[in-house]
């Protein structure tokens, strides 16, 4: 059995006096691969802020590569440095180029000098198949591109786990495939990975496990062809239905 | 004579004229105009050039005598009341240069070289020390002379500049406290610009210049300019922290939560992320605040400070000039919108380079 990333135990969310989150577990272990789907407003979105501390939760523990998330603020930005997010607007920072984007959190978080972060986000820029765009703003790309760019500027800070929250929702058709090799060949290289999103094909391609969570709990779980091939639950049958549907 | 010899431009031209002089009713309307516009401006011209005096050889009003243009050499005779006050005759390029010094502080933070944070600050508090030493003396051999002989144009430039420098901090530390995540602090400041901008300013300056020496002991006083001034600054600070707050409203939530996930701590994410965006955000009511502020420093000659519109009544007000107060009006009216005119400009010379790179 490999090393733990990531270990949530009897976790509870609430927003004021709406619980979100019910009796999360859930462990997930170094180099693993999690899709995580369900209907809108099940709580995938807050699960995964939780664990960057997005949000905050109220009841349980959230352990995180043996750092306990906890008030600590150290903690807090220990873990943030070790877990990089990729969100579904991009979230680029548009006063600064795709180059500094990339650097800016290396070099204050972590002290890089400036040459070597430069050095780092440019290999990464490659890695993500946009080097030319560098000295451009974010708003001088396309969709597809500044996705690819935040995945860059997460990857910057060498992080040892990526979490995605739906990064291909908000794109056109034809930018979606674009972003998710990216995400293939970032899975295969053995990042821990917990994506957020209802690109099934992804899911069957990469995932070692899917959850499926609804009304603020895990309701199912499964390697992939037992959930996808003879989901147990009526309430994953019926979600499987209609999103395989169209 | 065809229109296409006399113009660079005969397309532009002709639609303006074809536009003017289509109809017979427009021709009218348009003759009209033309001519009243144009006997207002000859009026004006007769008054303001043509007829007008422009110095006195005897620094007497003796050459204004039956003129009937304007008396300019009320100005070319009281010029240094106006731009200097009572500054002590003989120091007064100590005055001059300190303005001019200003002006080239001024100059240098429109060039994008200097535009860093830092670097920005850096210059303004190096200039401005510079103006302060040169104005108060005391160091360097000069002689020391009291706030209270300042006066003129670099009065008013001095607590407008000192107003800035300290408000523009204070305004950025009261827009943050109000967004404090802790409720007394943001609380506590919401009342503090609440109170602050529902006294008028001529309030707030009495009691910084009147009220409070029986208030404060005596060592935490400080000379009444510093105690106008920051009052000043304080008002300014009220309303601009409302500009800069608005400006950080603007921004989508996924910027501070982007630099969150990356591991930047709060001082980081609003130096780098938030201020520079929020900044950017608000300069258009930025530059607003800045132009009332400036017209705003003529209300410290209400609490005793002869400002460039005290010293321009001055200059005037001494029964010889005294039949000359519009030409000493103007001239001061025209300080003013050389001021607050070249501040408007630079404001929407920012506004051009910011948004390179902006969508
Ligand atoms: N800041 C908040 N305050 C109050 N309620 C919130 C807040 N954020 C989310 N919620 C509620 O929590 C629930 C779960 O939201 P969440 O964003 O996690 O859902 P989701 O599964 O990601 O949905 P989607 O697929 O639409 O993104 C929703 O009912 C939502 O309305
Ligand atoms: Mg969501």
């Amino acid at each position: 059995m490999s090393e733990t990333a990531i270990q949530i135990r009897n976790m509870n969310k609430f927003f004021g006096t709406f619980h979100v989150l019910k009796n999360i577990n859930l462990e997930v272990a170094a180099s693993e691969r999690i899709v995580i789907c369900g209907p809108s407003g099940s709580g995938k979105s807050t699960l995964i802020r939780c664990i960057n501390r997005l949000e905050e939760h109220q009841d349980g523990s959230i352990n995180v590569l043996g750092t306990e998330l906890d008030d600590n603020v150290s903690h807090i930005d220990q873990i943030r440095r070790e877990v990089g997010m990729v969100f579904q607007h991009f979230n680029l920072f548009p006063h600064l180029t795709v180059l500094e984007n990339c650097t800016l959190a290396p070099m204050l978080a972590r002290k890089t000098p400036r040459g070597d972060a430069e050095a780092a986000a440019m290999r990464y820029l490659e890695r993500v198949r946009i080097p030319e765009q560098a000295a451009k703003f974010p708003g001088e790309l396309s969709g597809g591109q500044q996705q690819r760019v935040a995945i860059a500027r997460a990857l910057c800070m060498a992080p040892k786990i990526l979490l995605f929250d739906e990064p291909t929702s908000a794109l056109d058709p034809e930018m979606i495939s674009e972003v998710l090799d990216v995400m293939v060949s970032l899975a295969k290289d053995g990042m821990t990975m917990i994506c957020v999103t209802h690109e099934m094909g992804f899911a069957r391609q990469v995932a070692d496990r899917v959850i499926f969570m609804d009304k603020g709990e895990i309701v199912e779980e499964g390697a992939p062809a037992d959930f996808f091939g003879a989901p147990r639950n009526e309430r994953t049958r019926q979600f499987l239905n209609q999103i395989l549907s169209h | 004579m065809s229109v296409d010899t006399l113009s660079p431009l005969p397309g532009r031209k002709q639609s303006l004229l074809s536009r003017l002089f289509s109809r017979p009713l427009d021709v009218v309307i348009s003759v009209t105009v033309l001519l009243f516009a144009a006997s207002v401006l000859w009026q004006l011209s007769k008054w303001a050039i043509i007829d007008a005096v422009w110095t006195s050889p005897d620094a007497t009003s003796e050459v204004c005598r039956g003129v009937s243009g304007a008396c300019w050499a009320v100005i070319d005779v009281r010029w240094r009341l106006i731009v200097f006050g009572l500054f002590p005759y003989e120091e007064q390029w100590r005055s001059s240069l300190a303005c001019i010094v200003m002006v080239i502080v001024a100059i240098l933070s429109c060039v994008p070289m200097f535009w860093t944070a830092i670097r920005l600050s850096a210059l303004w508090i190096v200039g401005f020390s510079i103006f302060y030493a040169l104005m108060a003396g005391g160091v360097l051999g000069l002689t020391p002379i009291a706030p209270d002989k300042w006066g003129g144009l670099t009065l008013t430039v001095f607590i407008y500049a000192a107003g800035m420098l300290i408000g523009m901090p204070m305004a950025i530390a009261l827009a943050l406290m109000r967004r404090a995540t802790l409720p007394v602090i943001a609380r506590t400041t919401g009342i503090i610009i609440d109170s602050v901008r529902s006294l008028p300013l001529i309030t707030i300056l009495f009691t910084a210049a009147l009220v409070l020496p029986f208030v404060l002991p005596e060592w935490l006083l400080g000379d009444k300019i510093w105690r106008v001034i920051l009052g000043f600054a304080l008002f300014f600070a009220a309303y601009e922290a409302e500009n800069i707050r608005s400006g950080i409203q603007a921004l989508p939530s996924g910027q501070e939560e982007a630099a969150r996930a990356l591991g930047l701590t709060y001082w980081q994410r609003t130096s780098r992320i938030i201020l520079p965006q929020a900044l950017r955000n608000a300069l258009p009511p930025t530059i607003n605040q800045f132009v009332i502020s400036f017209k705003e420093t003529s209300l410290i000659v209400i609490i005793g400070f002869f400002d460039v519109m005290a010293s321009g009544k001055a200059a005037y007000g001494s029964g010889e000039w005294s039949f000359a107060w519009v030409e000493v009006y103007v001239f001061v009216a025209l300080i003013y919108f050389i001021f607050v005119f070249s501040l408007s400009r630079y404001g929407a010379y920012l506004e051009r380079r910011l948004r390179v790179g902006q969508h």
